[in-house]
């Protein structure tokens, strides 16, 4: 239970309070849940308003993304997927899940609740590279620049939500009869390819985290936590457009942020 | 334009084409553009279109991870699997899911969701410890010492049989008998023949001395001659499998079979969910004419069970069954969660452990393990009582009835069941016993046979009926008792009342270990909407001593509400066929073989009537016999050892771990090390893993990423569907050639080969008949998706569209980096033939055949529907003895207790006060995941789960180390060979959801093999990796039967392997 351990430590006690809540009313779920035949399902709109946000310039779009904490079970398909989808190598990820269990037997609680980066408006990991290495789309995303990023590791102790992770370099499969190629292939991170195949090139030895999958969405995708939960649970898109489902989902009263108090202003929220 | 790819396997004309729905090319400017800061000038010069999302670069295939089948998009860079995601044409990772009929473009950048073993499936091909060679021991069983072999000289070997292990101390004079020495019987006429005496001479209609005389130039070729009902000595040969779908399948049985003529082809149904089939198959049985035993019986049930339709109930009581976390999560999930989310979906959960699903649950209900039918009994008499049942579609007692009240189903529970002297209920009340003639038909042959009715009470007389009556409409009395025509008689309904009325709720609450408020809470619930309440059910149903009787209980609690094929209410899987027989072609698979033989004779595992065999000596029998059940897993091994009903000299497994997957699955190992009880062991295996360990030669296998298959569908899946697996790369095994043609070592290279040596009829020249040969897997493959594409319909009116030229395209150049042995559009489409392939293609490219989510309901039904009666009472269940206790099975739901031995006894387990049970965990499968370290990232390892109540008792703490101990394993241990021993330490976790008194284990980890372990091979020590065993398995600790002593506790009418009935002690290491 390494995850419940690293849970009590970072999590903030609001959150730990808004995780108990539950049954609130829910925004637009009935649209989601489309149990006739001609319904879309929450998929199908957030593709429609990724492609809606795409053909805005950068700056007058705003990526978000929604957590609902009512329908994640923790299964970690997200954090699997995306480890795969951008090849963060061991000791990197960007989107981890922490679980709870909560209560006395039989009234057992438990959470789950993932944690990719929360592209803060005002990022602290930001503001304490001094290698000016995370940098801020317009769009929102807070990304690390490779070519700039020396691994000094400031920011690690800067973020609130202990999301940057410094990429040590090897693989899984090390100390196995043999290194496997798909460890070694490609990442398009930030739309750019690279290998992760070279000790001294980017990735390895940067800092790495989460950038929503801006190659995905530069190339019509949604993000790869979003598009392979399984329960419905992770939305996407941008919070400046009033129609998009992510918008609906900001004005719900379940909204919660993780540790306001650290004034970093998330852009990722949950919802409880 | 005619431009090759680039190094990233876009070419720039596709690129624009995939951005051009975005609103044009233009877009790109702005999102590349400097001042957007989204990218450093030095990167910019690397700046590449993302190859993921592009058709050209992925093929769509299926998963096997688990076995819930997952459209895949296997995404390949220079042949290299990087990325796998969902595949959007499937109804499993997308809810809802596309049109059939979409085209590539429109969903290439489309991908589903997958679960973290979805996503992690390239582990499995590409895991360091695969075998791609023939492994041959070198030393004894279980010594972990090999030897590569060439795959031509194994196959010589295991044909031809001689001193294979002449090199291993002990073995040097031993003389194994090849295939070829069991194949003895091979004349087709003489074996059809001798099969019908044969069973003659078992239910006692011919004298052996007579069979003896007509067949004397054949003795030879039999196992036994006095015994001529065991069949003959081919049945000595024996194919194994675990995990196994259609294609393969159909390879397996044809080998073994159809060719080989063995009885012995037998699957591992009883170790996932064995009494849950086969309580479906007693109650879809039908009253109805047999075309091979010329006459009417209840014939025709489908091993089948149902689910509940996720996506439309309203409420679902989940029992015994983890739709999160184990199979089917990722068609079950979405649907689940946003019902919940949208308040459309209430649930309640049956659990003894809090899964992940009870923690979104309206309520959790921890009952005991072994309770549920007491739960499901509690449930009904609580109905019942209350009177909210649905007495009309009770009632409905025919075709006709049920019809006319738009049910497309209907049941027993007004038939009259005649009770005999000592209370037993038996056979229905027939037409002619009220003097109503049976009526005389004729089949398809045109020979008369009798027709009798059965009997309902309706306005106070009699009524004779037939069940399938689609024209007149008959309805019954449902708690009609008395004595009609000198029969006493009763409804199966009133027979459902008094099971329940066994024990008030109060005390069925006791025996679950629940409030019995909460059962009235869920009953009352159930029966609030209508058809749209469903109790679904799985494994912690199904894996008890009396997991056919709780499985029957509860699809009986269905039927109170009439929900079945109701949209939201209870479904069944539906799949479309590929063997061509509903459409009789274009590749009729059932009549593709020259000369099949008629395998007879009893199988090993005996699922045939005891009281019928010339093994008969009275009750208990020398081991069970399973009559309505098949595939009982747990029952080969051990009957191998005990040489009952006769001596095996050679077995296949395939993708099975018998040893690491049973209850009690180590005391398969002292026969599976013990060359004189299984002379010849090969496996075809692609690790070495805790069984295959035990193998003479290990025949390297393909993942489901390198091969075929048709992987089917499951109840909760309401669309008909048949995925389709299929290569999507260059397979990692030694290519070698078979009859010249080149091919991958896997299990169809070897059963061509071994088929090729022996000369059996179905393999090689003409070996699909026609003119058609057999030499390659595709040979057959593809005419089974040619069969697929072409559709149900004779005149092809069913068919898919063809491929268009821009996806012909797109489906070579998704190919372009597979070799010619694996795939060549000459070969494939001379195969299919050039009308059919681009309609092959066009299934290919969508990875198989999904119908449409407007067409899935109609009518508030599913399109896909059961449609016929199910059985409230099975009869056949009913005249059934136990061959142990000689005492008859009950044909209507019941409650027994769990936990006994196989001759009804309880177990004196009082020394181990704690029950262990199992569970899934959504990031691991059982016995094939450990070698994906990015699932060991996630899920390193596993706990023992404990409540705190127990643990304070037993004073142990959070991370401790425990061993865990039972009565049939005292010690704690798996023995795996003389000096190996590991033993089943686990760590504790202490967790509030937990019920008190049980703890359990995830499944999938504590391995000694699958990588975990040094390996010698060919003389060199190939170093084991620590973190593929970490963990513990404690399956070891579950009982073994006291009376077999080598086999662990069945359902004796299901026939289930026994999980959850287990007694342990933790001992504090």
């Amino acid at each position: 239970m390494k995850n419940r351990r690293e849970f009590l430590k970072d999590a903030p006690n609001a959150m730990l309070a808004a995780l108990g809540l539950t049954a609130l009313a829910v925004v637009s779920a009935k649209a989601a849940d489309s149990a006739d035949a001609k319904a879309t399902g929450p998929m199908d709109r957030m593709r429609a308003d990724l492609l809606r946000a795409l053909v805005k310039p950068a700056d007058q779009r705003r990526w978000a993304m929604a957590i609902d904490l009512r329908k994640c079970i923790g299964c970690e398909a997200c954090t699997v997927a995306c480890r795969s989808e951008n090849k963060t190598g061991p000791g990197v990820a960007y989107r981890p899940v922490l679980v709870e269990t909560e209560g006395a037997f039989p009234d057992v609680k438990r959470t789950s609740t993932p944690r990719p980066c929360m592209h803060c408006e005002k990022p602290a990991c930001l503001t304490a590279c001094s290698a000016d290495a995370i940098k801020k789309a317009p769009d929102g995303i807070v990304y690390v620049d490779y070519e700039s990023c020396v691994g000094l590791k400031a920011c690690i102790p800067a973020c609130p939500y202990g999301v940057p992770k410094f990429d040590e370099g090897g693989y899984f499969t090390d100390n196995t009869p043999k290194v496997q190629d798909y460890e070694k292939a490609a990442a398009y991170e930030m739309g750019v390819k690279r290998p992760r195949n070279m000790a001294d090139k980017a990735p390895m030895g940067r800092m790495r985290k989460c950038h929503y999958c801006f190659h995905r969405l530069q190339a019509g995708a949604l993000p790869a936590c979003t598009t392979t939960c399984i329960g419905h649970a992770t939305f996407f898109g941008d919070i400046k457009d009033e129609q998009s489902l992510i918008s609906e989902m900001s004005r719900s009263p379940r909204v919660r942020r993780l540790n306001e108090s650290a004034g970093t202003k998330p852009t990722t929220f949950y919802l409880v | 334009m005619n431009e090759k790819p680039t190094s990233m396997g876009l070419t720039r004309r596709a690129f624009l084409q995939s951005t051009a729905f975005l609103g044009g090319s233009a877009l790109l400017s702005p999102m590349l553009d400097k001042a957007g800061c989204l990218i450093s000038e030095s990167a910019a010069a690397e700046l590449a279109g993302y190859d993921l999302a592009d058709a050209n670069n992925y093929i769509s295939t299926v998963c096997l991870q688990c076995n819930t089948g997952c459209g895949i998009k296997a995404k390949i860079i220079d042949g290299v699997v990087v990325k796998i995601d969902g595949n959007p044409y499937s109804p499993w990772t997308m809810f809802p899911h596309p049109d059939y009929k979409t085209s590539l473009a429109e969903t290439e950048k489309i991908d589903g969701a997958l679960c973290a073993k979805g996503q992690s499936g390239m582990q499995t091909a590409y895991d360091p410890y695969r075998i791609t060679k023939v492994l041959k021991r070198a030393g004894k069983r279980g010594e972990n010492n090999w030897v590569t072999i060439d795959f031509q000289q194994a196959v010589n070997e295991i044909v031809e049989g001689g001193k294979l292990f002449k090199s291993v101390p002990g073995e040097e004079g031993r003389e194994v008998e090849g295939l070829r020495d069991l194949y003895a019987l091979k004349d087709q006429g003489a074996a059809k023949s001798m099969a019908a005496d044969a069973k003659k001479v078992g239910k006692k209609k011919m004298q052996v001395f007579e069979f003896k005389r007509k067949w004397a130039d054949y003795l030879d070729t039999l196992i036994d001659p006095d015994k001529p009902d065991l069949g003959p000595k081919n049945n000595q040969f024996v194919f194994v499998w675990g995990r196994l779908k259609g294609g393969r399948g159909d390879v397996i049985k044809r080998f073994t079979g159809d060719s080989f003529g063995s009885v012995n082809a037998i699957g591992h149904t009883t170790v996932c969910q064995g009494s849950l089939y086969f309580t479906g198959k007693a109650m879809s049985e039908q009253w109805a004419y047999d075309e091979k035993d010329k006459k009417v019986k209840w014939t025709g049930g489908d091993k089948f069970f149902w689910e509940a339709d996720d996506a439309n109930a309203e409420f679902v009581l989940y029992i015994g069954v983890n739709p999160t976390e184990g199979n089917y999560l990722t068609y079950r999930t979405p649907r689940i969660m946003d019902g919940l989310a949208s308040g459309r979906l209430k649930f309640a959960v049956v659990d003894p452990r809090f899964s992940t699903l009870a923690g979104k649950a309206w309520k959790w209900v921890p009952s005991k393990p072994g309770s549920e039918g007491a739960l499901g009994l509690a449930l009904i008499r609580w109905i019942i009582d209350n009177k909210r049942y649905d007495a009309t579609f009770l009632a409905n007692a025919n075709k006709a009835a049920a019809t006319a009240d738009k049910e497309s189903t209907w049941c027993n529970a007004s038939w009259l069941v005649k009770i005999d002297d000592k209370g037993h209920a038996g056979e229905f009340l027939r037409g002619s016993e009220i003097g109503v003639a049976p009526e005389i038909r004729k089949d398809k042959e045109g020979m008369e046979y009798d027709f009798d009715r059965m009997v309902v009470m309706a306005g106070a007389q009699p009524k004779a009926f037939d069940p399938d009556d689609e024209k007149s409409v008959v309805e019954g009395e449902l708690l009609y008792e008395g004595t009609v025509n000198g029969h006493r008689v009763k409804t199966a309904f009133l027979l459902l009342t008094e099971s329940a009325s066994q024990k008030t709720i109060a005390q069925w609450a006791e025996i679950c270990g629940v409030d019995a408020k909460d059962l009235e809470e869920l009953a009352r619930e159930f029966t609030s909407h209508g058809k749209k309440a469903v109790a679904d059910i799985h494994r912690g149903v199904s894996q008890h001593t009396n997991g056919y009787y709780n499985s029957h209980v509860l699809f009986t609690l269905n039927l109170l509400v009439g929900n079945y094929d109701h949209q939201g209410g209870l479904i069944k899987a539906g799949t479309y066929d590929y063997s061509g027989g509903k459409a009789k072609g274009p590749f009729n698979y059932s009549k593709l073989h020259p000369v099949k033989l008629s395998p007879f004779g009893t199988p090993i595992i005996r699922n045939e009537k005891y009281e019928d065999s010339t093994l008969f000596a009275g009750y208990p029998a020398k081991r069970p016999w399973f009559p309505l059940a098949s595939d009982i897993y747990q029952e080969i091994v051990p009957s191998i050892g005990d040489a009952y009903p006769y001596p095996v000299k050679a077995m296949i497994l395939y993708m099975g771990s018998p040893v690491y997957a049973l209850p009690a699955g180590n005391t398969n190992i002292s026969v599976l090390k013990d060359p004189a009880k299984l002379p010849l062991f090969i496996a075809s295996d692609i690790v070495i893993g805790e069984t295959s360990l035990y193998a003479d030669y290990i025949f390297p296998d393909l993942t489901f990423l390198e091969r075929w298959e048709f992987q089917g569908s499951h109840p909760t899946v309401a669309q008909k569907a048949q995925p389709v697996r299929q290569p999507a790369i260059a397979p990692l095994v030694e290519t070698v050639k078979v009859a010249g043609r080149e091919m991958p070592i896997c299990l169809e290279s070897m059963l061509i080969a071994v088929a090729l040596k022996l000369e059996l009829s179905g393999f090689g020249k003409d070996g699909l008949k026609d003119g058609m040969d057999y030499f390659h897997p595709d040979d057959l493959y593809l005419r089974l998706v040619a069969n697929l594409a072409f559709g149900e319909k004779e005149d092809g009116s069913d068919a898919v569209p063809d491929a268009s030229e821009k996806e012909m395209e797109i489906f070579r150049q998704a190919r372009r980096h597979l070799p010619k042995s694996v795939y060549e559009e000459k070969r494939w489409k001379k195969i299919v033939g050039a009308d059919l392939w681009p309609k092959v293609v066009y299934v290919l490219n969508r990875g198989g055949r999904f119908m449409d989510q407007s067409k899935t309901y109609k009518g508030g039904m599913v399109a896909n529907k059961y449609g016929k009666l199910a059985g409230m009472y099975c009869e056949k269940t009913a005249t059934t003895k136990d061959s142990m206790t000689g005492k008859k099975f009950h044909g209507i739901a019941t409650y027994v207790p769990a936990g006994l031995d196989c001759l009804g006894r309880e177990l004196d387990e009082s020394a181990y006060p704690l029950t262990l049970i199992t569970h899934r965990r959504a990031q691991h499968t059982k016995s094939r995941t450990v070698s994906n370290y990015w699932l060991l990232d996630v899920q390193g390892e596993n706990d023992i789960q404990i409540n705190p109540i127990d643990a304070k008792a037993l004073g142990l703490k959070d991370g401790d180390l425990v061993k865990v101990v039972s009565s049939s394993n005292p010690k704690g241990e798996w023995q795996i060979t003389d000096q190996w021993v590991k033993t089943m330490t686990g760590s504790v976790l202490i967790d509030p959801g937990i019920r008190p008194g049980v703890v359990t284990f995830s499944l999938g980890m504590g391995h000694w093999m699958y990588g975990s372990t040094d390996v010698q091979v060919d003389g060199k020590t190939i170093k084991g990796d620590a973190r593929r065993g970490k963990g513990v398995h404690a399956n070891a600790a579950m009982p073994v039967d006291p009376h077999l002593k080598n086999v662990c506790l069945s359902d004796s009418v299901g026939a289930s392997a026994v999980f959850y009935d287990s007694r342990v002690r933790l001992e504090k290491v």
